[in-house]
């Protein structure tokens, strides 16, 4: 059981030194899955909100990426209303070596600088591109309401 | 000339029994104007003036034969000449080596390094080079060959396993780790958890990296990790992605488990070809024929729209149904149920010998004359009935014709399974009638024919689906279809005998049929393109 140790030393290393704007750890006894907390960067849309994720190891993790999404509704060029995450670490461009941590880092800069050229939900991407001042309205509204 | 031609769209042949059509394909001169083989048939023309309209292409198609007389003019005839090769995944990848080594003087980097450079532009050698000569350390970088040294933040190591004492991975986490393995960027990882990822790796065909960095895993590193050669296995799986890049030139055969891919450098042709209504099909090296254009088995008479209407619409049956419609019938007489095994559509049911055909039903007797057409859909109950286009008729006219077309698929599959007996057939001819090996492939030819003829009348049935059933030519279609299934069960009915003795007293009578098989499948395919040509079949769904 390579994942159950591996999975227990994030654990351990996260409690240890935390990053910053980041938390995560077990929802009950199943270690395998896990409640991740983000803060809105403060350069962002996003700034004061906190978001909540939902992570689930596969057994043979790290060899396949963690599910990961959102479970607070936020507008984002890259995150559907299911609070699935489009990124490519995540996917294909997953590496045994990256680890929970690394990865809620990528999501918060994701936060701060979307992808709208490979958008999950296309109406947010054509918003971004056209009237960001509308799209960031937008995205400070939402968090106001579901994220504070 | 003209009336020679005719002889393809002629319906009846009561006139003669057909065993005196054709002398032993062997006698004849195939390089001879194929048109001689006609004369055979004395068919009565005067009925079919109307059908004459297209002699050029049928003269085309003539002089396309007599320049070509190694092919015999069956299926070759409804096709294009077309100028293909067939590969396999190593034959690409061999000649993806022999560019490596016309690239290695001129890049000065070791094979490998090129392998990986090619890899990284899709096997694309123009754009390679181009990059090449504009920015070539960068390209190194890229690559993954050469570390890149702004971004390094360990001491430089070793490429290659290690021997270590407690090494905690942190991939596993597991301490005590003996066996490790690192690149020249000094990222270490346990020699089971580098072979896990790298096996999950393989079959997708990019360049292998360092877990934690851009640092490539050439194929001699994989080879060495793995203990074994598993970077066959990354560049099959590379060559594989580069056909399916290039599928405009490139075409997987369809057939199960067959690794054929036919390439065709020029397709600006098929255009024309599509216009004429012939269909690009292409044999591959395991002798499968398919359609280059739509990657169907070969479906003459069909055109490629009429076959992807048709797979659409059978899909939308239910599975059951087909398994049922497919598998099992009742015996018309005292209805236990049968199950086929045998591919020819003759019919005795074990418990009470009653014999009939599997396709009506009905009583075999009639079968053995060639005017019962059993393959004929009785039009005139539809036209008793007032509304034509009621849907449940159109559903009963479909079923009708859907259960055709499987009975067909189902015997064509039988076939092949009473190919497998071919070979041992031959070998008992030569053990115990002491006939060579040349001599033999009599069996296996009839049986080519057979299995041809099969697919033609399979596919011929979506055709009479789809035509104005009302039309003329779709009535000489149909009795096209009707000659050749008769010719068809006749050949499969002999291809099932197992004396050595009687084959070869019947050797006479195989080439016969084969051969009659053979020109009624070129002329039912003529007779499709004729009707598709016209615009008789409209496709509805």
């Amino acid at each position: 059981m390579s994942s159950l140790k591996r999975i227990t030393k994030e654990l351990n290393d996260l409690g240890r030194d935390p990053p910053t704007s980041c938390s995560a750890g077990p929802v009950g006894d199943d270690i395998y899955h896990w409640q991740a907390s983000i803060m809105g960067p403060p350069d962002s849309p996003y700034a004061g909100g906190v978001f909540f994720l939902s992570i689930h190891f596969p057994t043979d993790y790290p060899f396949k990426p963690p599910k990961i999404s959102f479970t607070t509704k936020i507008y984002h060029p890259n995150i559907n209303a299911n609070g699935n995450i489009c990124l490519d670490i995540l996917k294909d461009q997953w590496s045994p070596a990256l680890t929970i941590s690394k990865v809620l880092l990528s999501i918060c800069s994701l936060l701060t600088d979307a992808n709208p050229d490979d958008p999950l939900v296309p109406e947010i991407a054509h918003l971004y591109k056209t009237d960001r001042p509308k799209y960031e309205a937008t995205a400070k509204e939402w968090t106001k309401k579901y994220a504070v | 000339m003209a009336n020679d031609e005719d002889y393809q769209y002629s319906s009846s042949d009561d006139d003669f029994p057909e065993q005196q059509y054709y002398e032993p394909l062997e006698h004849r001169d195939i390089t001879n104007n194929i048109l001689d083989d006609y004369e055979y048939l004395n068919y009565d023309t005067d009925s079919l003036e109307s059908f004459n309209s297209d002699v050029d292409i049928v003269d085309g198609m003539a002089v396309s034969h007599v320049t070509n007389p190694n092919k015999k003019r069956s299926i070759e005839g409804a096709m294009v000449n077309l100028k293909y090769e067939c590969f396999t995944t190593q034959d690409i990848f061999n000649n993806m080596l022999e560019k490596v080594d016309r690239l290695q003087p001129m890049f000065s980097i070791p094979r490998e390094d090129i392998i990986l450079l090619l890899q990284k532009y899709g096997w694309d050698e123009d754009r390679l080079l181009e990059d090449w000569t504009n920015k070539m350390d960068g390209l190194l970088i890229e690559a993954g060959i050469h570390i890149n040294n702004e971004q390094k933040e360990l001491p430089k190591s070793q490429r290659g396993i290690s021997n270590r004492d407690f090494f905690t991975c942190p991939i596993c986490c597991e301490d005590q780790i003996k066996e490790t393995y690192s690149l020249e960027c000094g990222h270490e990882y346990c020699i089971s958890c580098y072979r896990h990822y790298i096996e999950d790796r393989l079959n997708k065909g990019n360049i292998i990296t360092c877990m934690s960095c851009s640092l490539a895993l050439k194929n001699t590193d994989i080879d060495e990790l793995m203990n074994g050669p598993s970077s066959e296995k990354l560049m099959h799986s590379s060559i594989k992605s580069f056909v399916q890049k290039h599928n405009e030139n490139y075409r997987w055969c369809p057939f199960t488990d067959c690794k054929c891919i036919v390439h065709i450098q020029d397709t600006t042709e098929f255009v024309e070809y599509i216009r004429l209504h012939y269909s690009p099909y292409v044999l591959c090296n395991e002798s499968h024929r398919f359609c280059f254009s739509c990657s169907f088995e070969m479906h003459s008479p069909a055109d490629c729209e009429i076959t992807s209407s048709w797979i659409k619409k059978a899909k939308k049956e239910s599975d059951n149904l087909n398994w049922v419609l497919s598998h099992t019938k009742e015996c018309p007489k005292c209805s236990v149920n049968i199950e086929k095994n045998g591919g020819c559509n003759h019919m005795i049911c074990s418990s009470c010998k009653y014999e009939f055909c599997w396709i009506c039903n009905s009583d075999w007797k009639p079968h053995g004359s060639s005017f019962y057409q059993c393959t004929m859909y009785n039009n005139d109950e539809l036209k008793t009935q007032t509304v034509i286009e009621d849907v449940s008729k159109t559903l009963k006219r479909y079923t009708f014709f859907y259960r055709m077309f499987n009975e067909h698929e189902v015997s064509a599959k039988l076939d092949w399974q009473l190919g497998q007996t071919v070979g041992n057939k031959i070998k008992s001819l030569q053990e115990k009638m002491g006939v060579s090996w040349i001599e033999g492939q009599f069996l296996t030819e009839s049986l080519k024919i057979l299995n041809e003829g099969r697919t033609a009348l399979k596919w011929s049935f979506a055709v009479v689906f789809y035509s104005d059933s009302s039309h003329n030519l779709t009535k000489i279609f149909v009795d096209n279809q009707a000659l050749l299934a008769n010719s068809v069960e006749d050949l499969s009915a002999l291809l099932q005998i197992k004396s050595p003795e009687t084959i070869m007293e019947k050797k006479v009578e195989f080439y016969n049929k084969a051969g009659y098989v053979e020109n009624r499948t070129y002329a039912l395919m003529e007779c499709g393109r004729e009707l598709i040509s016209k615009g008789i079949v409209k496709i509805t769904n």
